[in-house]
């Protein structure tokens, strides 16, 4: 596919990234050196361009493009460069990224041209709310309506030996769900029934949201449902956080240190308390009780702060942290030190994204393990030649179909359940095979 | 001479354009006069004379188009700065006007000067406060008269509430600008004055007919204790102008439980925002209307306080039963909508139930309708406002800002709604100093909480007084600096002080 990708910033870094292998893409970006460092990194086309001039799009090659991605940072820009390409490369589909949720709703209602516009606050902030809803899962998600959870749960030493320890086939796993994958010093196994679970393991977990908490539980056991949580930073994103979690009738606390920031979450967001100061102050932690929260999100936009504020906030005993991560090598930094789950905003965009350079038929996609595994949530061909085989006789290698929806019924299949044509499977694959994973279901 | 210098011109010293705001005044009063004419047809009817209304009318309407034509080529747009002129004008002129007919008539109990601008204050100002011992002694026409000046002061109490001291930013007032209250934020004071008065016009007249027939039917069908159909009339144009007039001596306490329940709800209906009561009345958004936080506390205070003096009145042995709480809610309703009408006698209560009447002087009806005193959005925002900083003491860092209807109150808006209520209560601490003083010299009274409900009574327009001036008197034995201080007390108090003091400021008047 002819992939034109406006903007190479973070958004477009990863996007670039998760195309590059399958796709032909150029990326036009203002900034040469931005270009220039993407070029070397991947083999894609780069070239200099004013997103807002027309004229410069089209030389730089926008007539031919399939997929034109608009991701600058820039609303307007995004805006005005995706009209062009509804002219210039008619019939292409284009995507827009907007920092607001607000255009996302008039897309909903009709009001923007465009196939799809995503909001990279609304993708974090659903990104937040699903880690504090599984606060044992490093990474989770959901699919199919809600009906099919997907997590990647880290195996703790004081894990239940009802799965630790033990083959798979004997033990007792919670009703209703299978283990995609076990991940061991950086390689995914996918288990048989002779594989063993331990310690140090991360299990990536596919089954109905209430099994995938019983997993949580069995793995890596931690105290209940998070009620409480504080956001630090009160940006478009931690704005954004702070708004899904209240919605989802949790008690919000959130302290931003600028006046101006605070004053408007807290005229927006009467059901959240906004605190106006640094939140790196110990006498303000213990005053107003912090340490006592189930969960705090670190939404500043400086990733060294995030992990400082987080490492107070876990000193002070905050048991549970989840951080944005804006620069690429916060992830492993913040895995080192003291934050249980990191989110990244560029990457959760990216996901939403790429899912249209893949196959129409692929609802929905997400990566993860710093984007070399991915979940597909795809409705099978009704000519796929895996139609009428048992999962048993599948050949399909390295990937794992982990949940069947069949009339708009989620269930998890064993292997001798057989593939009918028009069954949407959820399914655990490399990123590398994912583009073979489409081509024979 | 350098050609420059011709056309700079003489140095301007006056910063407010007195001549527009003249022609404003004008332009409205002239059409005052015409309410003389209805008095003259009770005049008629009863031999009466009808010159002295006839007169007042001319002088009124011949002023108003003479001040009209004397500014013509002023301009049209009066700006906020000419307002707080304009309605203090407007105030003034319109009390004098009610004067005139008694001054002109020479009636035994208004014909004194002083007396009788008290007594067309009160009615412009719908305080109620009457300096006339027997009223029953008033000729039929000065009764409707005196009802009259009410009435008409009820819409344009309205029409000020909801249109002008909102554009005027005066204590707070733009938190309740209703859109309702006509044209854009940018309209010209004449113009929003004139679509909020035809706006609500209707629904004042309409409410007024129906508190009409609903005193007048039960006394047409034959149930005893109720008005006849010249006492609907009197009472009904004295409740909805929450004005307090009446032509019973024993005011309200006259009539039977049934009518005295029935001026219960016209005076509440008077006491609530005519601008939700449009919404919900004539729009249909009554759950809307209802979600109103100033209407809650309205009626919440209505509700707890009336039932609280009446249970004081029970347990005192004053009045039993049903008839305790008709006198408690009656005489709650009556106060907190500044109205002033009794039903019973208040001056022999016990004093714990006087006291409580006393502050609720202070509570004052909802904002945009015809009540007066500090209003209950005032205390709504003071009471969050307090709220918030007791919070703010243990959360030093805590964002919270003061709402009203899920709005956020800036902070100039709180301001401006504290100082309002400071300014309010240094009124009424001045007012009952010279009441005190003046009572201390030449009587009538120097008891505490006479002293306190005369001032709080003209200064809230409430109008009704204790002692001297309570259920059985009226404000005439008051001396003459008395009564002209509480003739002020009434203007500042329905112009909510703060046009009248600006204008004492000389950084008003200057360029």
């Amino acid at each position: 596919m002819k992939v034109f990708l406006i903007g190479a910033g973070l958004v477009g870094a990863t996007v670039v990234e998760a195309l590059h292998r399958d796709h032909d893409v150029t990326v036009v970006d203002f900034d040469q050196a931005k270009l220039r460092a993407l070029g070397q990194r991947f083999d894609v086309a780069t070239a200099q361009a004013t997103a807002v001039s027309r004229g410069e799009l089209v030389a730089a090659g926008l007539g031919d493009a399939q997929l034109v991605i608009a991701c600058t940072s820039r609303d307007e820009v995004n805006l005005v460069a995706g009209s062009f390409a509804r002219g210039a490369a008619a019939g292409a589909t284009t995507i827009i990224r907007t920092s607001r949720a607000e255009y996302v709703e008039l897309w909903r209602e009709g009001y923007l041209e465009a196939d799809f516009v995503v909001s990279s606050e609304l993708e974090t902030a659903q990104a937040v709310s699903a880690a504090i809803g599984m606060p044992s899962a490093r990474h989770t998600n959901s699919f199919a309506d809600g009906q099919v959870q997907v997590a990647e749960i880290d195996v703790a030493d004081s894990a239940n030996t009802d799965v630790r320890g033990r083959p798979l086939r004997e033990a007792q796993m919670p009703e209703g769900s299978r283990v995609a994958a076990i991940i061991r010093d950086g390689r995914a196994i996918l288990p048989k029934g002779d594989a063993v679970v331990d310690a140090g393991d991360r299990l990536v977990v596919i089954g109905t949201p209430g099994s995938a908490r019983r997993w949580c539980e069995l793995v890596a056991p931690r105290r209940g449902d998070v009620r409480d949580v504080v956001v630090f930073g009160a940006h478009e994103l931690g704005a954004a956080i702070a708004t899904a979690l209240v919605q989802s009738g949790l008690d919000v606390r959130v302290i931003e240190p600028d006046v101006a920031r605070a004053d408007q979450l807290a005229e927006r967001l009467p059901e959240a308390r906004v605190f106006r100061c640094s939140g790196l102050d110990p006498v303000f932690l213990q005053r107003e009780g912090i340490a006592r929260a189930q969960a705090a999100v670190f939404a500043i936009r400086d990733d060294a702060r995030n992990l400082f504020a987080a490492t107070l906030a876990r000193v002070h005993g905050v048991p549970y942290t989840i951080a944005l991560a804006h620069e690429p090598v916060a992830e492993d930094v913040y895995e080192q030190g003291s934050i249980d789950v990191t989110i990244d905003p560029g990457g959760v965009t990216a996901d939403a994204i790429v899912r249209f350079a893949h196959d129409p038929r692929t609802r929905q996609l997400d990566t993860f393990e710093h984007d070399r595994f991915v979940v597909l949530d795809i409705t099978t061909r009704p000519d796929s030649e895996y139609v009428g085989m048992s999962l048993r006789e599948m050949p399909l290698q390295d990937a794992l179909i982990g949940a069947i929806v069949r009339d708009d019924k989620a269930f998890f299949p064993r292997s001798q359940d057989v593939l009918q044509a028009g069954d949407r499977v959820i399914v655990f694959t490399e990123v590398s095979r994912a583009a073979m994973v489409e081509r024979v279901l | 001479m350098t050609p420059a210098a011709e056309g700079i011109g003489r140095r301007e010293r006056l910063g407010v354009d007195v001549s527009a705001a003249l022609n404003l005044v004008g332009s409205m009063v002239k059409y005052l006069g015409v309410s003389a004419l209805v008095p003259v047809v009770f005049a008629v009817a009863h031999s009466e004379p009808a010159w002295p209304f006839l007169a007042a009318g001319a002088v009124v309407s011949g002023g108003g188009l003479a001040l009209q034509r004397s500014t013509r080529g002023a301009a049209e747009e009066v700006g906020v700065r000419e307002g707080y002129l304009v309605v203090s004008l407007s105030w003034l002129v319109a009390a004098v006007y009610g004067a005139l007919p008694y001054v002109l008539a020479g009636d035994p109990q208004l014909g004194r000067p002083v007396d009788a601008l008290f007594e067309g204050m009160s009615g412009f100002t719908t305080t109620g406060s009457s300096v006339v011992a027997n009223v029953a002694e008033l000729s039929i026409s000065m009764q409707v008269w005196r009802q009259l000046t009410l009435w008409q002061g009820g819409i344009g109490v309205v029409a000020l509430g909801l249109a002008v001291l909102p554009r005027l930013r005066v204590g707070g007032k733009q938190l309740i600008e209703s859109e309702l209250a006509g044209g854009g934020v940018d309209q010209a004071l004449s113009g929003r004055i004139r679509d909020t008065v035809q706006r609500f016009w209707s629904l004042y007249v309409a409410i007024t007919l129906v508190g009409f027939l609903a005193l007048a039917v039960p006394g047409w069908l034959g149930v005893k204790d109720t008005m006849d159909a010249y006492q609907s009339f009197i009472h009904t144009l004295g409740a909805i102008a929450s004005g307090g007039f009446t032509t019973e001596p024993r005011s309200i306490a006259a009539f039977g439980g049934l009518t005295q329940w029935t001026v219960v709800i016209l005076m509440a209906l008077a006491g609530a925002n005519f601008a939700l009561m449009y919404r919900a009345l004539v729009q249909r958004r009554v759950r809307q209307a209802l979600r109103d936080d100033e209407l809650r506390l309205y009626l919440a205070v209505l509700v707890v306080a009336g039932l609280a003096v009446g249970a004081l009145l029970w347990g005192d042995g004053v009045l039993h039963g049903e008839e305790a709480l008709r006198a408690g809610i009656f005489q709650v309703t009556s106060i907190v909508t500044t109205t002033g009408y009794f039903s019973h006698d208040y001056d022999a209560w016990p004093t714990a139930a006087l006291m409580t009447l006393a502050l609720l002087f202070f509570a004052g009806g909802c904002a945009g309708s015809t009540a007066g005193s500090i209003k209950m959005v005032r205390h709504v925002i003071i009471a969050r406002l307090l709220g918030r900083e007791v919070v703010r003491t243990v959360h030093p860092e805590l964002v919270r800002p003061v709402r009203l209807n899920g709005a956020v109150v800036d902070e100039r808006t709180q301001l401006a709604v504290i100082s309002f209520v400071l300014v309010y209560v240094a009124a009424f601490v001045l007012g009952t100093a010279v009441l005190a003083v003046e009572g201390m010299i030449r009587g009538p009274t120097t008891e505490v909480l006479d002293l306190v409900f005369a001032a709080a009574a003209t200064l809230g327009n409430a109008g009704a007084g204790l002692g001297p001036s309570g259920t059985r008197g009226s404000f005439a034995p008051f001396g003459d600096v008395s009564t002209v201080t509480m003739t002020l007390l009434m203007w500042v108090g329905r112009l909510e002080i703060i046009p009248v003091v600006v204008l004492l400021r000389r950084s008003y008047w200057r360029v």
